[in-house]
């Protein structure tokens, strides 16, 4: 029964997609919405209805396959169109139809004025589609192909207003960075079927200490899977994509760029953890590569006017975090901080794209100000996000963001690097957020007036923005310290064979409780002190540490290194093979071949001169030739 | 009386000879067409004597076939001449070289 729901769960957002596409001229805005929003609402209804009856089976018993026919088999391998239901999927499931509903309904208010209406939810149904195909596959193969499908949502996303060349440059751009990680996966998943000799999910885990543990094998399966969850996931040093992402409308960037697309890495990881415990090393650059990423994403963030790249930038760090917790093996942590973030980020997403929309379309922190009495849904939304994302006590991150980083003290060494750094991204993020939050909503209005004097938002873009508020604050409460493990119950099924899970201690909990509090209240305290306790205090204190800030600001020049590295030594190669080689080598040889045959179509075309005598002349000839060598011969033979 | 087996050689080659001479050499399409049906009767005059000289009718009926190609021959040929005279009005096989290479 579940696996059945699942299947129409997927189905849905497709056969959505395609009536749209295929309806005859433009439907009307009314009929658009419903199936786009309609299809995802039944598909979440269906997910709710899968959860609460695995809910009722027992923990061992949560666990469905279900394949619909064999779709290739060759070899003794063989690959069924299959999906697996367990509690790690029908988690993500939840997320994507559940978020992705509410985005959808926002998106009906949102893109009312956008003359793609329809090509809009098509592509967004097609993006729930894929994604749900990610998360629901039964075997590598298809995981490969939600993944590569996901990554053709988000470009046709990202490009959505074709007619800007940014947005086209940033949708090639993301596209280009993802196949990069495609490529990896797909080198992984070859070496996975080399190694195993199978692709379906539960024998390469029940086999996966075939690969050896802490072998070379091992660690290049390892890291040529993380080379796919890097790109999509926006990590160093494949991140550079997910800011210039915020070119497409802001309800894609909430649900592909914040919510679900970008956590299909940190989901891979925990889907194949029993191959990454295969190696220590693996998990550990995988960690310093998380941490890493939190960091240097925080900075960045401090140092952005336009309001979405600050979330965009906040995004790669936060899943910095959650990868990071993957990689030491904090699996519910990570998978706990994953829900937590789809929450209190779409709501931040939302609650910019209100601003943005009032607006109209003014993205840059400087243009805004005092906006809390015009924009009370936003503000609402804008603020209980961001104390949610900050760790305020009570709120989401302070639980998941704790629970992360309370497992990785427990995880030797590196996890007490992890910890230190997650702690000080703990304060960058409550500063960077709650500078958004009081320049945006707080202090003066700016010089000058606003571009568009703000509208209020209708309730479908309200209702969204709250529900989501609401659940930036009792989300967290599923997984309480000392109370109650909700996420940890929940996956505990697909986590059973976790070798060494971790386990905090009572001194390594009220540890991280304390320092991540102090460094979420010292984060909120100084971006008090900074934009909103004395508003000209930030342009008194511009000159300060100027040339680290515009480093931070032009995002420590990735973007410029690339360019250098790659982009220009490809353009100069391309020019020399142009001018210099593809003149004499292959152009060369097709003109040389062509002269050859010319000439000598020339000459033999000589005797075709068309005279019908001189054709006769030509045949009584060879005719006396012919005649002249048979008497030689007979009379040789005589 | 009877004709010596050489006669027929002789006459075949001057008719052969002829014809060829007048394929080469003619620029009217209709005297073309008569030189390459003197080159067939030539061609049939050797049939016929050598069929006398062995005494096998074979010969004669290959006479008999290649009169019959001949007149389709000729029939096909004055076709072509009569259109080529109506779209050009002008009758030189030197000027129709337009399929030349």
């Amino acid at each position: 029964m579940q696996t059945t729901l699942a299947w129409i769960v997927l189905v849905l957002p497709l056969l959505g997609g395609i009536t749209l596409v295929a309806w005859p001229g433009e439907p009307p805005r009314a009929a658009t919405r419903l199936i786009g929003i309609g299809s995802i609402l039944i598909a979440f209804a269906l997910a709710v209805t899968i959860f609460v009856s695995l809910l009722m089976n027992a923990p061992d018993d949560r666990t469905f396959t279900s394949g619909l026919y064999e779709w290739i088999s060759i070899g003794g391998t063989s690959l069924d169109l299959s999906i697996l239901v367990d509690p790690l999927s029908v988690m993500m499931m939840l997320i994507i139809t559940g978020v992705g509903f509410l985005i959808h309904l926002f998106s009906a208010e949102y893109m009312q004025n956008d003359r793609d209406y329809r090509r809009f939810f098509a592509e967004m149904n097609l993006f729930v589609f894929s994604m749900l195909l990610l998360v629901l596959a039964g075997n590598f193969f298809f995981l490969i192909v939600g993944w590569g499908f996901v990554g053709l949502a988000s470009y046709l996303l990202i490009g959505f207003w074709y007619e800007r060349p940014a947005a086209v440059a940033a949708a090639k751009k993301a596209f280009v960075m993802n196949v990069i990680g495609d490529a990896g996966l797909v080198l992984g998943v070859l070496l996975i079927l080399r190694q195993l000799g199978t692709l379906d999910y539960q024998q390469a885990f029940a086999n996966a200490d075939q690969l050896g543990a802490n072998s070379g094998t091992a660690l290049a399966v390892c890291l040529l899977l993380f080379v796919g969850a890097a790109a999509k996931s926006a990590q160093i040093p494949l991140h550079t994509w997910l800011p210039d992402a915020m070119e497409g409308p802001t309800p894609v960037s909430a649900l592909i760029h914040a919510a679900t697309m970008v956590t299909a890495g940190v989901y891979l990881i925990v889907r194949c953890h029993a191959l990454f415990q295969m190696s220590e090393l693996a998990g550990q650059i995988i960690a310093v590569i998380g941490a890493a990423t939190l960091l240097m994403a925080a900075t960045v963030a401090l140092q952005q006017v336009d309001i979405k790249r600050v979330l965009a930038w906040s995004t790669v760090s936060q899943i910095g975090y959650m990868i990071m917790a993957a990689g030491l093996g904090a699996y519910s942590a990570a998978m706990f901080h994953l829900l937590m973030h789809a929450f209190f980020k779409a709501c931040l997403f939302l609650a910019a794209g209100i601003v943005i929309h009032a607006l109209h379309d003014e993205q840059s922190l400087n243009k805004m100000g005092g906006l809390k009495k015009y924009l009370r849904v936003a503000y609402f939304g804008m603020g209980m996000g961001c104390l949610a994302i900050a760790g305020f006590p009570g709120f989401d991150a302070f639980f998941s963001k704790d629970d992360i980083l309370a497992t990785s003290l427990a995880a030797g060494p590196v996890g007490v690097a992890c910890w230190i750094i997650g702690v000080v991204g703990a304060f960058l993020t409550a500063l960077y957020m709650f500078r958004l939050l009081f320049r945006a909503f707080f202090g003066p209005e700016p010089t000058g007036g606003y571009a568009h004097a703000p509208h209020p938002s209708k309730w479908w873009m309200a209702v969204p923005v709250i529900i989501l508020g609401v659940l930036s604050f009792v989300g967290g409460w599923i997984q309480v310290p000392f109370g109650w493990t909700g996420i940890s119950d929940w996956l505990a099924p697909v986590l059973a064979d976790v070798q060494h899970p971790l386990e905090a201690t009572n001194a390594q909990v009220w540890l991280t409780i304390g320092f991540s509090t102090a460094a979420a209240l010292g984060g909120i305290a100084l971006a008090w002190w900074l934009f909103a306790a004395d508003p000209q205090r930030r342009i008194r204190l511009a000159a300060v540490a100027r040339g680290p800030r515009e480093v931070m600001r032009e995002a420590y020049l990735f973007d410029e290194a690339y360019d250098d590295v790659f982009i220009e030594p490809g353009r100069e190669l391309g020019t020399v093979l142009l001018d210099e080689v593809e003149p004499k080598g292959p152009q060369g040889l097709i003109t040389g071949t062509a002269a050859v045959i010319r000439d000598t179509a020339r000459v033999v075309s000589a005797s075709e001169n068309g005279f019908v005598r001189s054709y006769a002349f030509a045949m009584i000839a060879g005719l006396a030739v012919a005649g002249v060598i048979l008497a030689i011969v007979v009379a040789g033979v005589a | 009386m009877i004709v010596p087996m050489s006669a027929y050689i002789v006459l075949s080659i001057v008719l052969l000879g002829l014809g060829m001479l007048g394929v080469m050499r003619r620029r009217n399409p209709l005297l073309l067409l008569l030189s390459i049906e003197l080159m067939l009767n030539a061609g049939n005059i050797l049939l016929i004597g050598f069929s006398r000289q062995w005494n096998d009718p074979a010969g004669q009926i290959f006479a008999l076939v290649v009169m019959v190609v001949a007149a389709a021959e000729v029939v096909i040929g004055l076709g072509l001449v009569v259109a080529v005279f109506r779209s050009r009005m002008n009758l030189d096989v030197d000027e129709m070289s337009s399929m030349k290479g």
